[in-house]
């Protein structure tokens, strides 16, 4: 694995539980690389014969090859070892984060002062958040394990360090490297004052920005009390400015047009639909007229082919993603429009590890996330 | 310092949410994840004793057949005992999330979120 930089809320860990990581980033590695391809030969020479035979036709949708392929006992074993793979990202970690909890919530209380941090305890926890545990993390985002808990934040941190074998750099903010390039290369003079990320967890990608731009006022919310206690460490740790608050994307305090960029990074599929389009409608808010919103996300449908579509939909069903089914089909360009954009400054782009600043595992296969941006 | 029950807290160890049944019969399940388990833990043990061997022959601290004539101490057996306890229950992991899942709130089942 490609070493995670160090920083002082970063959860140390013991001989065993650094192996134990390393294990799973390989195994995972082994999956993706040697098992996964193995589900297209398998499609073309036992899956779709048979779906010919039976039916003679091919399929038509992703839904068609998935009523066929999860029969499938090469595409089931992979799928369970992913499924298992998974799980074990969160066992892996959870020991160093228990066993040193007391000594990081004591860090988190004292961190530094350049960013701020405020909690809203009565904060309604959205039922798209409570209703399965996000990725499989045990306890979530948002729960509290125990008073000033920040143990979700320090799982998180490792967590998707090794979901993604790395792939999100050593700052583990790869999807903040994107927005980032991508933004200055949309707005090579653009000067931004104020920048607010929604759903940022444990602000890796504001805090990449807050890095860049010292100068601009750097806001990152999120509903989940723990992870935004460890962001606000984590931040302060690094020496970023970060204001961090807990609040819900949908409906903030924030003042109407008090921000020149509102983005977010893989949010949108976490949500609902109702939620999505009342996330684009804050967004309209929030915007200063001329102002970016940029809402980053995982690829829809549109485009891709049965088998590959289905494929990609694997975390739908087998990682607490269920909102991102419906976010699939979703006309993003619409929603702009309801919230209040102009068709002309509709402008739906994509981004791809091409803009970051690091080179990771991910740096050249060209995957890339679509970005719904719109101007004010 | 932490308060004494800070130092009790025991994180949740299974995720709440509906998990997928992948083979015909659930037992087959169980034992995939068990043998996914014990390869990882296999793999930790080998990682250790690596570095194990590797500290001897770098420091010459003792010889490698000294270990085949080590006897166990009693509070060695107790740590022993106590790490082997924890191993059994993560290999075994599989089995306990279908108990704590049986007694989370509400069924997990996520699939209907259109609002």
């Amino acid at each position: 694995m490609i070493p995670l930089s160090d920083h002082s809320m970063l959860a140390k860990r013991v001989h065993d539980e650094e192996s134990r990581q390393s294990f799973v980033n390989d195994f995972r590695v082994h999956l993706a690389s040697q098992v996964f391809p193995g589900n297209f030969p398998t499609y073309y020479n036992r899956v779709l014969p048979q779906f010919i035979k039976d039916k003679g036709r091919e399929p038509e949708t992703r839904h068609e090859v998935r009523r066929v392929m999860t029969h499938d006992p090469y595409y089931s074993f992979w799928s369970a070892m992913q499924r298992n793979s998974q799980e074990m990202i969160w066992d892996s970690v959870i020991d160093s984060v228990e066993r040193q909890l007391p000594e990081l919530i004591e860090k988190s209380r004292k961190p530094g002062n350049k960013g701020s941090l405020t909690l809203d305890p009565d904060l309604e926890t959205p039922k798209y958040h409570v209703a399965a545990d996000i990725h499989l993390q045990p306890g979530a985002y948002h729960s509290d394990q125990i008073d000033d808990d920040v143990a979700a934040g320090a799982m998180y941190d490792w967590g998707t360090y090794i979901y993604s074998m790395g792939g999100l750099g050593t700052g583990n903010n790869a999807l903040g490297q994107i927005t980032y390039g991508f933004f200055k290369n949309e707005f090579p003079d653009a000067k931004p004052k104020r920048i607010l990320d929604m759903g940022c967890t444990i602000g890796g990608s504001i805090t990449y920005w807050a890095q860049q731009m010292p100068d601009a006022e750097c806001h990152g919310l999120d509903v989940g009390a723990p992870v935004l206690r460890y962001g606000h460490a984590r931040a302060e740790a690094i020496g970023a400015a970060v204001h961090f608050s807990q609040q819900n994307a949908e409906h903030t305090n924030f003042e109407d047009e008090s921000f020149d960029i509102v983005m977010s990074h893989i949010l949108l599929h976490e949500t609902s639909r109702t939620a999505i389009q009342n996330v684009f409608n804050e967004s309209y808010r929030l915007l200063k007229p001329g102002g970016v919103m940029m809402h980053m996300d995982l690829p829809q449908a549109h485009g891709q082919p049965p088998l590959e579509g289905f494929l990609f939909e694997w975390e739908i069903y087998n990682n607490n993603e269920h909102f991102f089914a419906q976010l699939r089909d979703m006309d993003m360009p619409e929603l702009c429009r309801k919230a209040g954009f102009k068709d002309e400054n509709i402008l739906p782009k994509s981004a791809g590890s091409f803009w970051m600043e690091d080179q990771t595992p991910y740096a050249d296969d060209g995957f890339e996330f679509p970005i719904t941006m719109a101007i004010k | 310092m932490p308060k004494d029950d800070q130092k009790k807290i025991k994180l949740p160890r299974t995720a709440k949410g509906k998990k997928p049944q992948y083979f015909a019969d659930p037992t087959v399940d169980k034992l995939l994840s068990m043998v996914l388990t014990l390869m990882g833990e296999l793999s930790v043990t080998r990682d250790r004793l690596d570095t194990v061997e590797r500290l001897i022959e770098s420091n010459g601290l003792f010889k490698v057949d000294d270990i085949e004539h080590y006897e166990i101490p009693d509070d060695v057996n107790a740590v022993r005992t106590e790490r082997r306890s924890a191993y059994i229950a993560r290999v075994l992991k599989t089995v306990q999330d279908e108990l704590d899942s049986l007694q989370q709130k509400g069924d997990g089942k996520n699939t209907e979120l259109e609002d």
